[in-house]
């Protein structure tokens, strides 16, 4: 019944003493060819990496760009058809762009939104409250439970018949709104799923930027106290550009994340031709789910993501210049 | 509420005219800031108790009215019935099996390739480890199809091999980076010692260096736990057989099964307290090194 355990762990082993070997293999011939036994020792302990680096990132970078151009289906080799993928399929694939708006919109909604809120909070935290321990505790709760389950609790608060909508009908019935029907109908969908992703929000960030607080020296708040400056003085003189390098380390990796997004589209049936979906379900789509694999033209949607995410973060450094204060730098 | 406020230094405290007022100022602020911090603690926390409420409730009492938090007998079978419609004790044992396999795989490795990268100078090692941090910005998506037809053509589709053996690759960036720093902060003396001790590069690392970055191995101990028990993609992608599904799977295999009709959900919240009770539980152990590994990159930099 287990023999699906004992084949990886055959492979396991084989994998793990043939990288020791090649270690011992590497480090012998650089000191053979006279490499100082140091440098020897050092590519023999990198060696992992670098052949993790080749095999897994590597190589499928260049491999998914040639298949960008290919028309494959796993079962025959794949055929070149050049800018076909990059034209002609996605002028065709009618959840593309809706997908793409999603997406998009979904990042720079609940990015913002979200930094603020985490923000907010380890400002709060960072007052000497009390019992530090036990708040900080209480807000990461939600990102530890894992994404899957915040999706489906989520998916049953923001039913039709859900807790969000009994506990707001008498403000729906105010407004003269009816319930919305949360994921189903394309004008909530979008609201319906940066609602779910603010739950989560404070975790990490709050705990990173609360860390970032701290580290603030107080002579600076006494600084600006003795000019006279409020509490609006404080924050925009001191913490705020204060913060700035670990707001800019969460923004980048916010983008990052944005754009990857794929659990909430998978658990959370998303009509693609009007609300569209995430990026990355439609590349799974295309590749893995449903009878025909398009490897060629999900790889190209790939690459396209890959381009939308060095954009975004390409335009988040340039904009640092701006606004992220580091400290020692001269200008 | 933008405010920030310091504790007063004797120094300043001396130099306010008005400290009655100042102390006025204070509390308010105080007040406001707890009233916000518990505010925002019943957003976080009403959720939670909804999920652990619906699990156990009867399938009549998911959509009665007027609501009501708690069922009027608290239904602890769902989660023996959840237990016996699907073999949750094969999907917990090959999710603790997927799970330690790639977090032993992830941290040896990733210590061996970190320990090079702090403390031995060879040729190209700067742009090398620049590389390698840059590869933390890279989007899995470009490079799963691929990864995934390598797998094929060594017909390990359907097994846990992708799943696993890929962590003695030294899986995880971020990792690599972390246990640098910390390796960089050891003086190197006492490596020196373990030399002239008699000891080779390798016994130093195990039996010198190891034991001084423990608290670094637990903090990606956990962080790797997590993200190989929560991962979703890759099961997703290459187990097909539900005897062989991690956990994960059968929550969404679940999910897909749920009918409009008659949406079983507190089994669906029962199936999902049961998956993230032992992430919940690790978190409050290791609760130390579960927050050091935020920080640390992030604010020192």
């Amino acid at each position: 019944m287990v023999d699906f355990y004992a084949r990886t762990l055959i492979d396991y082993a084989v994998v793990a003493l043939g990288m020791a070997v090649a270690m011992f293999i590497v480090f012998q011939v650089l000191v053979r060819l006279g490499m100082k036994r140091e440098a020897a020792t050092g590519y023999a302990l990198i060696l992992p990496w670098l052949l993790g680096f080749i095999v897994w990132t590597a190589y499928p970078i260049l491999a998914s760009l040639y298949y960008s151009f290919t028309n494959y289906n796993v079962f025959q080799p794949p055929k070149w058809v050049g800018l076909d993928n990059y034209v002609k399929w996605l002028t065709n694939d009618r959840s593309f762009w809706p997908s793409l708006r999603l997406t998009l919109l979904y990042g720079l909604i609940s990015l913002p939104i979200g930094l603020a809120l985490s923000l907010g909070v380890a400002m709060l935290l960072a007052r000497n409250v009390r019992g530090v321990g036990v708040w900080r505790t209480l807000y990461y709760l939600p990102a530890i439970i894992p994404t899957v389950a915040t999706i489906l609790l989520w998916r049953w608060l923001l039913g039709s018949e859900g807790l969000v909508n009994q506990i707001m009908s008498p403000l729906y019935n105010l407004i003269g709104m009816d319930k919305p029907s949360w994921f189903v109908d394309e004008r909530y969908a979008l609201p319906g799923l940066i609602i779910m992703s603010l739950w989560g929000v404070f975790g990490a960030n709050t705990v990173i930027l609360l860390a970032g607080l701290k580290n603030i020296p107080t002579h600076l708040y006494e600084a600006v106290e003795l000019d006279g400056g409020g509490a609006w003085a404080k924050f925009r003189h001191v913490t705020l550009p204060m913060i700035s390098p670990t707001l800019f380390y969460t923004l980048v990796l916010g983008v990052i994340a944005a754009v990857k997004t794929f659990e909430p589209g998978i658990f959370i049936k998303l009509n693609s031709l009007t609300t569209g979906t995430f990026l990355q379900v439609l590349v799974y789509g295309n590749a893995f789910a449903g009878g025909n694999s398009r490897m060629g033209y999900a790889s190209a949607l790939g690459w396209i993501m890959l381009i939308i995410i060095m954009v975004l973060t390409l335009l988040v450094f340039r904009s640092s210049a701006l606004w992220v204060y580091y400290e020692g730098e001269r200008k | 509420m933008a405010t920030v406020s310091t504790p007063a230094s004797p120094k300043t405290a001396l130099r306010m005219r008005s400290a009655g007022g100042m102390r006025m100022r204070r509390t308010v602020n105080d007040v406001i800031t707890y009233i916000l911090l518990v505010l925002g603690a019943l957003l976080v926390l009403i959720p939670l108790l909804w999920m652990i409420a619906t699990s156990l409730k009867t399938e009549s009492e998911l959509f009665l009215l007027p609501l009501r938090l708690f069922p009027e007998v608290p239904q602890w079978h769902n989660y023996i019935d959840v237990w016996r419609i699907q073999p949750f004790t094969q999907f917990f044992m090959n999710t603790i099996f997927i799970t330690v396999l790639a977090m032993g795989g992830e941290i040896l490795t990733c210590a061996l390739v970190a320990y090079g990268f702090a403390r031995f100078r060879f040729p190209g090692r700067d742009i090398l480890f620049i590389t390698m941090l840059g590869t933390m910005m890279l989007p899995g998506v470009v490079t799963l199809i691929p990864t995934f037809l390598i797998w094929r053509g060594f017909e390990r589709i359907d097994t846990f091999t992708p799943l696993t053996v890929g962590a003695l690759f030294a899986w995880g960036p971020a990792y690599i980076f972390l246990l640098r720093q910390f390796f960089l902060t050891i003086p190197r003396e006492i490596e020196e010692s373990a030399t002239i001790d008699g000891a080779n590069t390798l016994q130093t690392f195990f039996y010198v260096m190891l034991p001084l970055v423990k608290p670094a191995l637990l903090t990606i101990a956990v962080l790797s736990f997590t993200g190989n028990w929560n991962n979703f993609q890759a099961p997703l992608i290459y187990i097909n057989t539900p005897q062989k599904y991690p956990v994960i799977l059968a929550l969404y295999s679940f999910s897909e099964s749920l009918s409009k009709e008659a949406p079983k959900w507190h089994y669906m919240m029962a199936m999902t307290v049961i998956m993230s009770l032992p992430i919940v539980a690790l978190y409050f152990a290791a609760q130390r090194y579960f927050i050091e590994g935020l920080t640390v990159g992030a604010v020192k930099g």
